[in-house]
């Protein structure tokens, strides 16, 4: 399995000189899988970059997206697949009771919002709410579950042979819970990431700013760093990044995370922030540089 | 594959929101089993819930009473929690109940179901000590 971010940006998109080595696009990745299924999570505005680099034949996409907040499918309208009439999309997200994922989507994608409606769109794209339960797609199993961020939100597992891959990025599990003492089956979104090779997960705040933002549905770096020593993942790199931390802000907060999680006893290298287009080929289970608790 | 089984969002937030009030109040699962209540509820039944752990459906229905007017144990299908997860619908009652020291107590309790675009999660109850206006006062 092949991870790529494309946007690792939260609620808004931030370009300029202050945030161009961690990246301005919303949330992003795409992940090839062993038999060369394409999958994009979440259709933030790095899914733009993405269709960009995707060769122009027919091709199948999955687009798994978490929720519905602008900064998660506002590059929808830009993904140039969309707009091909030999690609076939299948969009999958969150049910909810108030309306279809295709009536929820169409509310961006159409006017005055946007100059096309999903109707119009010259691609095959069809909507599913995604099941309780695992399925597949292509090599892969993919399991979704609801976790703690503000309305209908969910995380996803990516298992494709050896290799899982978690991600959740708009997640506060910390809130109203403890993450160093709950029981590992009361916390938020744990299930989806435990042992996982690699976790993409939400680290928006500072732990100075979490304090202000207490039930927005974003964690702080020790929020962050509690959550991936219970979930004993491989590798895991913090994301959703705010879009009013600069280059230099990121870098400081990294410092302070990758001490925090060395005092816990994680390697150093198993620590990322996540930077804008970087790479990820997850292949085998490597041994945990944390026992999951 | 990850080997944690995950409590429903729906329970894990109804939880965290529960270990934060001082009103007393349970949390049943779909399938009936008490899988927590909080430090106000473990203060009337004089257990802590850490200390009790889960409780099966109908075996927690018996520990702590619930008896009617006559101090005669009420049916289990009757209990408020009981019709809230069964039937999916709030319901209400006055009952007594016992603690672990022998004491009685004269409660209300409301009970509403834990519904979502799956089908139910559970159920939660809070309980007054019957005739307060201010919950458990504090």
């Amino acid at each position: 399995m092949k991870v790529k971010l494309w946007g690792t940006r939260g609620s808004v998109p931030s370009p300029g000189p202050e945030t161009i080595r961690y990246g301005g696009n919303t949330s992003c990745i795409g992940v090839t899988l062993a038999d060369g299924s394409m999958l994009a999570l979440d259709a933030g505005t790095g899914i733009r970059c993405l269709g960009l680099a995707l060769p122009d034949e027919p091709t199948r996409l999955h687009v798994l997206l978490t929720h519905l907040h602008l900064d998660h499918i506002q590059g929808l309208v830009f993904f140039a697949p969309a707009f091909r009439p030999q690609t076939e999309i299948v969009i999958w997200g969150p049910a909810s009771p108030e309306a279809s994922l295709r009536d929820r989507i169409a509310r961006y994608i159409s006017a005055p919002l946007s100059p096309v409606e999903v109707r119009e769109l010259p691609c095959d794209v069809s909507f599913r709410h995604c099941p309780e339960s695992e399925w597949e797609i292509g090599s892969a199993r993919i399991r979704a579950a609801s976790v703690a961020h503000r309305g209908p939100t969910l995380g996803y597992r990516i298992d494709d042979g050896e290799s899982s891959l978690a991600y959740i990025p708009d997640h506060e599990p910390a809130l109203g819970a403890d993450l160093d003492t709950l029981e590992a089956d009361w916390i938020s979104g744990l299930g989806l990431a435990r042992d996982a090779s690699l976790l993409i997960c939400d680290g928006q705040y500072s732990d100075d700013e979490y304090p202000a933002h207490v039930g927005w549905g974003h964690s702080s770096t020790s929020h962050a760093i509690s959550f991936a020593r219970r979930a004993g993942a491989r590798r895991t790199v913090l994301f959703h990044h705010d879009p009013l931390h600069s280059d230099e802000q990121l870098d400081r907060l990294g410092e302070v995370a990758r001490r925090r999680w060395i005092e816990l006893g994680g390697a150093a290298e198993t620590l990322d922030l996540a930077v804008e287009r970087a790479e990820y080929e997850l292949s085998e289970r490597a041994p945990s540089p944390l026992q999951a608790a | 594959m990850s080997t944690v089984t995950q409590k429903p969002l729906e329970l894990i937030l109804a939880r965290n929101l529960m270990s934060a009030l001082s009103t007393p109040a349970f949390l049943v699962d779909e399938g009936g089993v008490l899988v927590f209540y909080n430090e106000a509820a473990g203060t009337l039944l004089g257990k802590r819930f850490e200390e009790l752990g889960t409780v099966g459906a109908e075996e927690w229905g018996s520990m702590f009473g619930p008896f009617d007017d006559a101090g005669q144990p009420i049916a289990y299908d009757e209990l408020p929690l009981v019709v809230a997860v069964r039937q999916g619908r709030p319901a209400h009652a006055n009952f007594e109940i016992g603690s672990i020291d022998g004491a009685r107590h004269q409660v209300e309790a409301s009970a509403f179901p834990i519904l979502t675009a799956h089908g139910s999660r559970g159920a939660i109850a809070v309980f007054w000590p019957a005739g307060s206006n201010s919950g458990t006062g504090h």
